[in-house]
């Protein structure tokens, strides 16, 4: 247990702490701590890690829907594309920058950006389509200096570098393990072909010769994305590694 | 030579009586051959004249408002860690800032609320610069000076609290809660620091023995803030508690009563009521630095003639305005009751001191 | 002059009554005596949006009843329509700054609940992010403080003190107030040793600003007269009206739930408990200083700790279960992992001390959804709401301003 030390207040005790406080003001004035980063002119350097602006990339996506599942905002919808597969699209009116989506997708086809300064004309123009999503947005850059922290001992120092920041940060992707769908149990297998109109990379092919039904699953074209598993009514299906 | 028969003025009256320049003569003697211009530029350089519009009077005071503004915000915000108004004329750090407001607070409007006595609501922010200007005239410069008077010391003193009689006015004239609020804390304030003011003041009529300025800057050979250093301690926290900055902000106090008494004003009519408060400090200022630091006494530079002493008295000023200035970034603001007690206690105490060290030098004869 | 008043046809009526949320026989009472109800708010009268109902006779506050709820947000009835995992973005948002504690305090009552043991490098990084949040919020209350008082410089320099910490928290989880980075099992991703090394030098610029600060705000004679002697809570009055957190150990009273029962890193680490026995708004202030230092003191415990693990795993295998390759970055598997998680059917409690003070998170789960049946959040704001409120009796109308900030009140943490 710390107990708290109060100040002395006699009068000689006060004109010292007035002293104090007018000797660190002139201080300051001379030589001021100053951290303002004067911000279109310079940018503060962002870790690469920075929750900003998601980027998407169509040929890794699996069409798996985890994104907009995961999203606490309910910011992600998912719209048919031409190639009939699900792609998703972010409501940037909702989107509260929790990148929970990133950390879902399975395909690293989502990437997190630093750019977190976009303009929009008005509310429609904030829920981004896919297609606009695959580019990085279009943004005012006036930066002529990258500024960054750093710490020098006690003191803490604003370098500033004449150089623009790349808002793009390189993206490792993570170490994919490759899953797909197999049927656990075929002999319940109801033959309803719901699993087959739900693969979004027409990998199910059923096959019903009388009383014998086959399900047949392309391990090459299967993505691991798990939505015959969630659609199957029996549940007979699941994800299995090699 | 134009000749004002009527009055009994001459050019020549003015021209007697002129601000010397050493420096800008050949200029002057030639404006001074050209008919009209010449009696302009005899009027505007005849002393009284000089001290009314140029120093101390109306420019001074006009680019001193400008300016101070500025350097308040920019010295607090050093301290603060900031960087102030830097937009408005980016390559001089934003320097005419308070002038690029003052065009803003021109061109809005100025809402009268319903509730409001129209015509004082309208009127005081622009009588009160009545008692605002007035001293001007009475506070010499070497030898320039409006007019001179054994008086014009306690005349001076008697207009400056003269202020904040309008101030309460003006609060009555707004008639609404927080204007009332703040003009009792104006009016509470007023009693706190007047009667330490004018101690102080008194006590260095005693020292000097005279009430005239220009009698008390000649006789500064030593400076007052040493010969009296309490009374000077004293003229400065009154100046604070008069012109209510930190921690003596009390009638405006924004957090708690949103400038008080100056609430419910708009547009141009803010941008008078709040220069008021930085007038008052210019005069008061000024004011010190006649009492206590020299006046406009220094090194003389003879190129420069009369407007040497103009140099050092402005110098002497702003020192004393960026002084106050700097208390703003220091202190928060304390309760009134609390500004009351130390008013009537250690305030009243030590001015009393300083009145007996004025006695004392008086009798002793020093200066 | 002749004035015109215009009609604007406007459809909505505006109210002819004015609501009070006390009773009529208040208000009579107080008209008819010498007193006056002075409001004070909603409109944003200090750090959000409440009302006090202060009743003054002359100067002095003789009763003061609170109106809050007006950032009310429904978080726990919204928590209830939420996966597990999604209500985590949503829970830290009460209070800014305090992310790392509010989020930590409802992830270790699903850790309660799924009885999982966190690796010890994420207990570390945990109790780091914590602490931060907690320096954070000190400063942030500080700068409240400060302000309310005319203080503009004890304003801007915790603020801008809280900038480093701002940028360690983004270095840590990429965002700068609302980290989300404390999840079920761990943390999202471990934090590479440059980025504790940062953390481990920002207190040092910390603590060398806070002795410049300590001077013109701290110690400042006119910031002492205003604070000390006012809004006292003795130990007995604090202990009665519920009181909690930093400000229930300015009344003398030696409780912090970090200390009472431990959890993360905390038993493991050397610090202490200030107390003041006071209870004036002043020894309030002066506990949270030494709060700060403490954390800094633990901050730098746990960095020198963490620079001895090994890195990576920082989620636990318990929780990733087949997915134990993410156990050092939950990129990529996020929603594997967290999208069905299901609690076993009970009720699961956790306390946290906050930065405000404790933090209670109970999770009622019915066993089989896979979002929680009730998530009831007791934050700290509203646990002192009332002690606050005894504090202002008998203070002068001035100083309502100054016991506000001392308590550090923050009506959207107390809300919801």
């Amino acid at each position: 247990m710390i107990k708290i030390k109060f100040p002395k207040l006699k009068t000689l005790d006060n004109v010292k702490l007035h002293l104090d406080a007018l000797v660190v003001g002139a201080k300051e004035a001379i030589k001021p701590g100053t951290i303002t980063i004067e911000y279109p002119r310079e940018r503060r350097l962002l870790p690469d890690s920075f929750r900003g602006y998601v980027l998407f990339s169509p040929e890794n996506c699996i069409s798996c829907f985890q994104c907009s599942f995961v999203c606490p905002a309910n910011a992600i919808g998912m719209k048919l594309a031409a190639n009939n597969r699900y792609y998703p699209t972010i409501d940037y009116t909702k989107c509260i920058f929790c990148h929970f989506c990133v950390d879902s997708c399975p395909g690293a086809a989502l990437r997190p950006t630093k750019v977190h300064d976009v303009v929009y004309k008005n509310m429609n123009e904030m829920i981004t389509s896919t297609e606009e999503m695959v580019k990085p947005p279009k943004i005012v850059r006036e930066d002529g200096y990258t500024v960054e922290y750093v710490i020098d001992g006690v003191k803490l120092i604003l370098r500033r570098i004449k150089e623009k920041d790349n808002l793009i940060p390189e993206f490792k992707p993570h170490e994919k393990v490759k899953e797909y769908s197999a049927c656990v149990m075929p002999e319940s297998c109801l033959a309803c072909g719901i699993c087959v109109s739900s693969c979004p990379s027409e990998a199910i092919n059923l096959s019903v010769k009388e009383k014998e039904k086959e399900l047949k699953i392309d391990k090459e074209r299967c993505t691991g994305c798990g939505i015959c598993v969630k659609e199957c009514p029996v549940q007979i299906l699941s994800l299995v590694r090699e | 030579m134009v000749d004002l028969g009527l009055l009994g003025l001459t050019m020549q009256h003015f021209i007697d009586n002129m601000v010397s320049i050493p420096l800008i003569q050949p200029l002057i003697d030639y404006l001074l051959g050209i008919p009209v211009i010449g009696f302009v530029v005899a009027i505007i350089l005849w002393r009284p004249m000089f001290a009314l519009l140029i120093f101390p009077g109306l420019a001074t005071l006009m680019t001193v408002l400008l300016f101070i503004i500025w350097f308040e915000r920019k010295l607090t915000a050093r301290i603060q860690w900031r960087r102030g108004p830097l937009e408005v004329l980016r390559w001089a750090e934003g320097i005419i800032q308070a002038l690029a407001d003052g065009l803003r607070y021109f061109f809005q409007e100025v809402i009268v609320h319903r509730d409001a006595h129209r015509p004082y609501f309208l009127q005081f922010p622009i009588l009160i610069f009545i008692p605002v200007l007035l001293p001007l005239l009475f506070i010499p410069v070497g030898n320039i000076v409006g007019i001179r008077t054994p008086y014009a010391l306690p005349i001076t003193v008697a207009i400056v609290s003269l202020i904040p009689v309008f101030i309460v006015a003006i609060g009555w004239a707004s008639n609404s809660r927080f204007a009332y609020i703040g003009t009792v804390r104006e009016a509470f304030m007023y009693f706190a620091y007047e009667i330490p003011f004018i101690l102080a003041v008194v006590s260095m009529i005693l020292v000097y023995g005279t009430a005239d300025m220009v009698t008390i800057v000649e006789k500064q050979s030593i400076p007052g803030i040493i010969l009296n250093p309490i009374a000077a301690l004293v003229f400065f926290i009154s100046t604070v508690m008069a012109t209510s900055r930190l921690p003596f902000e009390i009638p405006e106090a924004d957090q708690e009563i949103a400038f008080g008494p100056f609430v419910e004003y708009s547009g141009i009519m803010f941008g008078l009521v709040m220069t008021i408060a930085y007038e008052k400090m210019y005069i008061l200022s000024l004011l010190m630095s006649v009492l206590f630091l020299g006046g406009g006494n220094g090194p003389t530079i003879p190129l420069l003639g009369d407007l040497s002493a103009v140099i050092w008295m402005f110098i002497k000023t702003m020192v004393v305005m960026v002084a106050l200035s700097f208390l703003r970034s220091i202190y928060a603001r304390i309760r009134l009751d609390q500004a009351l007690r130390i008013s009537w206690t250690a305030m009243l105490q030590i001015s009393l001191l300083a009145v007996a060290i004025g006695v004392v030098l008086n009798l002793a004869n020093v200066v | 002059m002749t004035e015109k008043e215009l009609l604007l046809d406007v459809p909505v009526q505006p109210p002819t009554e004015l609501f009070l949320p006390i009773p009529k026989k208040f208000l009579e009472e107080a008209y008819q005596g010498d007193d006056y109800l002075v409001l004070v708010g909603p409109q944003h009268p200090g750090s959000g949006h409440m009302r006090i109902i202060v009743r003054i006779k002359g100067d002095i506050i003789v009763e003061a009843i609170p109106d809050p709820g007006y950032v009310h947000r429904s978080i726990e009835k919204l928590a209830e329509n939420r996966l597990y995992i999604q209500n985590i973005p949503l829970l830290e948002r009460p209070a800014i700054m305090d992310t790392g504690n509010l989020t930590l305090g409802y992830v270790r009552a699903i850790e309660s609940a799924l009885d999982i043991e966190i690796p010890e490098r994420a207990k570390y990084i945990r109790t780091v992010l914590a602490e931060l949040s907690r320096i954070g919020t000190h400063l942030y209350d500080a700068g409240i403080l400060a302000v309310f008082m005319g203080h503009t410089t004890g304003f801007m320099w915790p603020f801008a003190l809280r900038e480093p910490i701002v940028e360690a928290i983004t270095r840590m989880s990429g965002a700068r107030i609302t980290a989300s980075f404390v999840i079920p099992g761990g943390i999202r991703r471990d934090v590479p040793w440059n980025v504790l090394e940062f953390i481990r030098k920002t207190t040092f610029v910390i603590e060398r600003r806070l002795k410049s600060f300590e001077k013109i705000f701290i110690r400042n004679p006119t910031v002492i007269a205003r604070l000390k002697g006012v809004g006292v809570l003795s130990k007995e009055d604090a202990i009665k009206f519920g009181v909690v957190g930093p400000f229930l150990r300015a009344s003398g009273v030696e409780y912090d739930v970090r200390k009472v029962e431990p959890y993360e890193a905390y038993e493991m680490l050397n610090w202490d408990i200030p107390v003041s026995d006071d209870g004036d708004s002043y020894s309030r202030f002066l506990v949270r200083v030494e709060e700060i230092a403490q954390s800094i003191s633990i901050i730098r415990q746990a960095v020198n700790e963490l620079r001895a693990m090994p890195e990576g795993n920082v989620i636990s295998e318990d929780i990733l279960a087949d997915y134990s390759n993410a156990s050092s970055d939950i990129r990529g598997y996020f929603f594997k992992v967290f999208g069905n998680l299901i609690l076993p059917q009970g009720e699961y409690t956790a306390l946290t001390e906050a930065s405000r003070g404790t933090l209670l998170y109970s999770i009622i789960s019915d066993g089989e959804s896979n979002v929680p049946y009730r998530v009831r959040a007791v934050t700290p704001g509203w646990y002192y709401l009332k002690g606050f409120m005894e504090a202002l009796r008998g203070e002068r109308v001035a100083d309502l301003q100054a016991i506000y900030g001392s308590f550090g009140y923050f009506p959207p943490e107390a809300d919801r």
